[in-house]
């Protein structure tokens, strides 16, 4: 090989490349909306990425895939955990993680910054990014069944929505705190009192590490008789 | 025994690239403790995994850049056969870079942050960082235009430093849209190491294989444009397999998947024209661990960038593999086999040098040298399986995060250990260095 041909081959190279990144940068702005929605980012969302930037959340946690491994992915987290869960884990880390084997650092987060957080990763939610990552796409088909035909969902669907970003059933949910049918085995609580301890644990149980639930009174009502039905399922089967 | 005074510039540099090396690899050993146990709440509230693993990630950007421009001050007045244009600016931008990497490590202690990973560093800090760049690609510009003779090495040095400084630019504004927010976070990252980097490491060791094997120049710059020409090639457009799973279109896959593929080409033949040169010596080898060092490079660079690289790069693995323990073990080999190696080299290359040794004794460097790359390969490893397993378990098994987790804590008590034994070996490298003696007759 000559010279000129070594050098004919890195001006090719990397002119050709460049032109391709570049024109691909073009139209990846230009279906930009299409993908990203970006129609949706609403000052609140901004709002929530600073929020998100303030924290340096990215350096234990990915989001799209990218940033630390220390902690769960956040792209579809909003899908995953709900708002409400959320709200609780990132102001009260050392509640939701008092018995978890790594923790999250109590940030300081205040009610309003995490409010606009929840709003951010519900727009990361929506990004088209060809279902990933795939152990999340569960959580999302899960919530557009309860926001589009609640009506179809049988009961331990609608409780593991609500609670199943830190309780479990056998494999759904996540292990953060007891499985529902440990719960119903050991409970010695009635009907009122769950409801009571579901909307306000510390009402109930002023050491308990829960926080409040803002589900509905209705839904709590039919979580308590989620419970209950499981504690009959097993003292028949005994 | 350096040939221009101007050169001694360079070893501010090497030597506190150095010394941050060693508190780099320390801090990294702190993050494996917060994965191997469970540590008390207390603890992660006042320094958390996030703040430790900003000063891991800075402080190997700042001495790996460090490296590349004690190296290139180094090197130029070699190559331009005069002295630096200023050896003001040099020290005044040396000044300034390890004042503001400084300032940037105590401010994450304390939060302060811009909160992008690997681009912590705050807006304020950031236009410091972009006078010191101006000043170096300004200094080594004016040394390059006042040489009587013009070589490719240094205009290869030139763009690979030039490139460097204004892709930083593009990590440093405030992005509302997230998916472009890490589009262009990667024209940092990515374009970094697959671009700009990969110049300056192609220059550096051209310059060096010349000097050491004393082979023809015309063979080893042409080699030099193939391999920039295919670096670039396959790197710019190769950007792509970071975008299959950030909402953009779908030729990404395509692209992506199948320029990166082609990305171990050009370090393939580094490693083959780096053989070549050292078979057709001209030069008798005066220092083996200099030599060592120089193939240990090309070998690790290919291990690490190009096979580690390759294996999760495909769209249909990169699915299942993308953001797991499987990055890290990539991140950790082709870090070390490309830069930390390549840093390596030239601090084996200039600190004898500028202590005026001609052949030195180089016992305890040659235990460092191994303690860091055997344990180096067993991290890589052992992440790896931590991530086969994560990614299965997770991922395909559909077991959730935390009991998928659970596991990652033997593992990294695995990790930890050889990371204490890679601390030992770089910790050994430091003090050889830094002690560097004469050979005894």
């Amino acid at each position: 090989m000559t010279g000129k041909t070594a050098k004919a081959i890195f001006w090719v190279g990397t002119l050709s490349s460049l032109i391709i990144f570049l024109w691909l940068t073009y139209d990846f702005h230009q279906q930009e909306p299409k993908y990203a929605k970006t129609d949706k980012i609403s000052a609140q969302v901004v709002a929530g990425k600073k929020v998100w930037h303030k924290y340096n959340c990215n350096d234990c946690h990915t989001i799209l895939g990218f940033g630390a491994y220390y902690a769960p992915d956040m792209t579809k987290a909003y899908f995953r955990l709900g708002e409400n869960n959320i709200v609780s884990i990132v102001m009260n880390p050392e509640k939701v993680y008092k018995n978890s084997f790594r923790k999250m650092p109590n940030l300081g987060v205040t009610k309003e910054e995490a409010a606009n957080l929840v709003q951010f990763l519900k727009w990361v939610g929506t990004i088209e990014n060809r279902k990933w990552p795939p152990q999340d796409e569960k959580f999302v088909k899960a919530y557009k069944l309860r926001e589009t035909s609640a009506h179809t969902l049988n009961k331990a669907d609608i409780v593991m929505g609500a609670c199943g970003g830190c309780h479990s059933l056998e494999n759904l949910g996540r292990s953060i705190a007891s499985d529902f049918n440990d719960i119903a085995k050991t409970t010695s609580f009635d009907r009122a009192t769950l409801v009571k301890f579901t909307l306000n644990p510390q009402s109930v149980r002023p050491d308990s590490g829960m926080p409040n639930q803002n589900v509905s009174p209705a839904t709590a009502e039919l979580i308590a008789d989620f419970i209950l039905s499981l504690k009959i399922g097993k003292e028949v089967q005994k | 025994m350096i040939a221009y005074e101007s050169q001694r510039v360079a070893r501010w540099y090497l030597e506190l690239s150095l010394i941050l090396f060693c508190l780099q690899v320390t801090v990294g050993l702190w993050l494996a403790v917060n994965y191997a146990f469970t540590l008390p709440q207390g603890l992660v509230d006042v320094l958390s995994f996030a703040t430790s693993r900003a000063i891991h990630t800075n402080t190997l950007v700042a001495w790996l850049l460090l490296g590349f421009m004690g190296g290139s001050y180094f090197i130029l007045p070699l190559e331009c056969k005069r002295e630096l244009y200023s050896v003001k600016i040099a020290y005044a931008q040396l000044v300034i870079f390890a004042g503001t990497a400084v300032t940037a490590v105590v401010g994450f202690l304390f939060g302060w942050t811009q909160g992008k990973p690997l681009l912590e560093i705050p807006v304020p800090l950031d236009m410091l960082i972009v006078v010191a760049a101006l000043m170096f690609v300004f200094n080594v510009a004016m040394t390059i235009f006042k040489a009587k003779e013009r070589s490719l090495i240094q205009w290869m040095l030139l763009s690979g430093v030039t490139f460097l400084s204004v892709l930083y630019l593009f990590g440093i504004p405030f992005f509302s849209n997230l998916n472009a927010d890490y589009y262009y976070w990667w024209w940092v990252i990515h374009l970094w190491v697959e671009g700009a980097w990969e110049l300056i490491t192609a220059a550096i060791i051209a310059f060096i294989i010349l000097e050491v094997t004393g082979v023809e120049r015309k063979v080893v710059e042409k080699w030099l444009y193939v391999e920039t020409g295919l670096f670039l090639f396959t790197g710019i457009v190769g950007t792509g397999h970071h975008y299959y799973w950030i909402g953009a279109p779908d030729y990404w896959l395509w692209w992506g998947g199948i320029f990166s593929a082609l990305e171990p080409v050009p370090i393939a033949l580094m490693v083959l024209d780096t053989w070549m040169h050292v078979k057709e010596r001209k030069n008798p080898i005066v220092n083996p661990l200099l030599w060592t060092y120089i193939i240990g490079l090309a070998l690790f660079h290919f291990l690490g960038a190009g096979v580690f690289g390759f294996i999760h790069t495909l769209p249909q693995i990169n699915y299942y593999t993308h953001g797991s323990q499987i990055t890290v073990s990539h991140g950790h080999l082709a870090f070390f086999g490309a830069y930390a190696l390549l840093n390596l080299v030239v601090f084996y290359f200039a600190f004898p040098k500028l202590k005026g040794i001609e052949k030195f004794d180089e016992k305890l460097g040659v235990w460092g040298f191994w303690t860091m790359v055997i344990s180096m390969v067993f991290m890589g490893l052992i992440f790896g399986v931590a991530g086969v397993l994560q990614t299965y378990l997770e991922r395909i098994l559909d077991i959730g995060y935390s009991t998928a987790h659970m596991s990652m804590m033997f593992w990294f008590k695995a990790v930890l250990f050889f990371g204490v034994i890679f601390l030992a070996g770089v910790v050994t490298t430091a003090y050889h260095l830094f002690s560097l003696k004469k050979a005894e007759a």
